[in-house]
């Protein structure tokens, strides 16, 4: 079923956001030479969603197209996290890459179709969306 | 998706919020049901009159030194408010699901509007200045001080039970005056909680009243002589047959808002992807019962290819609108608050096909509710063509999720369909052209004007304006106008000899 309304759509959003938090704290653990970096993509990712979430909350009116702003397949943005026992470095960067990859089509898709529905939240996702970028090179640095 | 968990458990009783206490009625004790399960979720007293006078002697006893309390002080108290408001923002946003049925995305809005105008209010020592004059003969001096009554009566209505008691209250406490307010009988719990927050804010007692009850509780604080004024928001004949003219024989000044049936007109030349999501909003969000909600759709032209295409997007997507519980994150539409006003809409859509109109889209059986529930307040969406300008369905208000479809051959032709509707609250026109966008904006009657925006809302630092069958007086709640309204103006001329 997709996600039309702005409840569910932040809502997913939160769990995407969460769930690759949760995969960083661990891969921290697995590879603690970089373990820093991991953790400081987790943390960031509860930014985020704390300020999309936000940006939502302070925005939405009874007037605006709350339930009518989205139109996203969530199987599209849905991601596996687990990682094999003897998985390397490079295998969890890329993991971590195509988690990225998922969770940034899901920002642009949902900008895209709010755009001119819901003002400040498509905006925000926009924003996540450009600071992401350096945590890619970032990654990308790391294999 | 989660259905979200419901916060009102184990069947309160709603008590009445009178001088700072809590106490419980001893009228008549009725229950509030959740439209969606019709389950009763909290019981409520039909306030006596006894009661009333309670609570308009603690807001009067109340209003001598809340009066002389400085207005940044008063300010503090609101600000507290809002900082409350923001952390119970969920909960807030939840109850009004709960017992009214509106979607969690529309409850959302809601509780945000509300806070708007407590923020606004908060501006109120700056809102609140007045003017003066120097020399205005030689050694004479001319000031205006706004001041503050006494006791106002708010009376709310059951489609917005947070937002539309805030358009009044936090304006009128910020001025200097204390409050009573009444909030539907059908939907008391969310100013309990609004109540709750603001004894928690600090609110000296009786500044902050509320007492529950429905028509015999809005008599009693219509006729209570120490009550100076009203806010009103309901039915255009409650407001036009009960409340104006009460308020006038009583010499209470007010504000009575009352109902419309709003004509969205769309022109060929329209942005047809914005638009139609703009259209549901307005047509079948909170399930039509808003003052602001469109009830009638004017396409203008003769151009059927554009028409065709445009009422089958809109069509396609009314019915995939989802309906259901509106705490279920993927609804977009709840049910209506009970069963006889389904009941009232059901038999408007009956006369409209008796009148000529034909169904498209046939929402007396709602078919996509999700969830098992009881199908006493669902309706589908419902798309009426071949209206008329004379038609039931287009001049009477029906507060529900229909759409009459009206075709012009001109822009001219829909300003006076807008115009000669009794009621004149939120016209709009869907268009990409500014000289039609200002020639509806200048022609149209209506309080609200909307150019590409379906619930034409005002922000709470602009009055939520209504005209002729939508709005009986001259000032208006939010903003600026509330000010005044809350206020006399006081002017002192001084001459020191």
């Amino acid at each position: 079923m997709k996600l039309c309304t702005a409840s569910e759509t932040l809502s997913f959003i939160r769990e995407l956001e969460e769930k690759a938090a949760k995969f960083y704290e661990d891969i921290a653990r697995r590879f603690p030479k970089n373990g820093e970096d991991f953790l400081s993509f987790a943390k960031e990712n509860r930014k985020y969603n704390k300020q999309v979430q936000m940006a939502y909350q302070y925005v939405i009116t009874d007037a605006i197209e709350g339930c009518y702003a989205f139109d996203l397949d969530p199987d599209n943005y849905t991601f596996e996290t687990d990682l094999p026992q003897d998985a390397g470095l490079a295998d969890a960067v890329n993991k971590a890459l195509a988690i990225e990859d998922k969770i940034i089509g899901c920002y642009n898709d949902g900008a895209e179709q709010s755009m001119s529905l819901l003002a400040d939240v498509p905006r925000n996702f926009k924003i996540v969306v450009r600071k992401r970028s350096s945590r890619l090179e970032k990654l990308k640095s790391l294999c | 998706m989660a259905v979200l968990e419901e916060p009102i458990k184990d069947v309160p009783m709603i008590k009445n919020f009178i001088d700072g206490e809590w106490v419980e009625s001893k009228g008549e004790i009725i229950d509030v049901v959740n439209p969606v399960t019709y389950e009763t979720i909290a019981r409520v007293g039909i306030s006596t009159r006894e009661e009333i006078d309670g609570a308009v002697k603690a807001a009067q006893d109340a209003f001598y030194d809340w009066r002389r309390t400085p207005a940044v002080t008063r300010c503090r108290y609101l600000l507290r408010l809002c900082q409350l408001m923001e952390e119970n923002f969920e909960e807030l946003s939840r109850i009004q699901t709960q017992e009214h049925g509106k979607c969690i995305d529309e409850s959302r809005g809601e509780t945000r509007r509300g806070i708007e105008n407590v923020e606004v209010a908060c501006g109120i020592p700056t809102l609140m200045m007045g003017d003066s004059s120097e020399d205005i003969a030689s050694g004479i001096d001319e000031y205006l001080i706004r001041t503050p009554l006494g006791v106002f009566g708010i009376i709310g209505p059951f489609n917005f039970p947070l937002m539309i008691p805030l358009w009044s209250a936090p304006y009128a406490v910020a001025t200097g005056n204390t409050i009573v307010i009444k909030p539907s009988s059908e939907v008391p719990c969310t100013q309990a909680k609004i109540a709750e927050l603001a004894e928690e804010a600090g609110f000296p007692p009786g500044v902050w009243n509320v007492v529950n009850g429905g028509r015999t509780v809005v008599n009693g604080m219509l006729d209570h002589p120490d009550i100076e004024g009203i806010t009103f928001v309901g039915s255009t004949p409650t407001m036009a047959d009960v409340i104006y003219p009460r308020c006038g024989a009583t010499g209470k000044r007010v504000i009575a808002q009352g109902g419309a049936a709003n004509i969205l007109v769309i022109m060929p030349d329209c942005n047809v992807g914005a638009t139609i999501p703009g259209l549901l909003t307005s047509f079948f969000g909170n399930a039509g019962q808003r003052c602001l909600a469109g009830q009638t759709l004017a396409v203008v032209g003769e151009d059927d290819a554009f028409y065709n295409d445009f009422m089958e997007k809109l069509t396609a997507r009314a019915k995939a609108i989802v309906v259901g519980n509106g705490l279920d994150e993927s609804v977009q539409m709840g049910p209506v608050r009970d069963a006889q006003k389904k009941e009232k809409i059901l038999d408007y859509i009956e006369i409209g096909i008796k009148e000529g109109a034909t169904l498209r889209l046939d929402g007396r059986k709602a078919s996509k509710i999700v969830g098992d529930y009881p199908d006493n307040c669902f309706l589908g969406p419902t798309i009426m063509e071949n209206a008329s300008r004379e038609m039931r369905i287009v001049r009477e208000e029906i507060f529900g999720p229909t759409m009459g479809v009206i075709r012009t051959k001109t822009l001219e032709e829909a300003i006076e369909i807008c115009n000669e509707s009794p009621y004149h609250n939120g016209h709009a026109i869907f268009t990409s052209s500014g000289k039609y966008a200002r020639q509806f904006q200048y022609d149209v009657i209506s309080g609200n004007v909307g150019i590409n925006i379906g619930i034409v809302a005002p922000m709470a630092f602009y009055p939520f304006s209504g005209m002729k069958g939508s709005f009986m007086g001259i000032l208006h709640t939010q903003g600026k106008e509330a000010v005044r309204f809350f206020t006399e103006s006081k002017v002192c001329i001084h001459r020191w000899l």
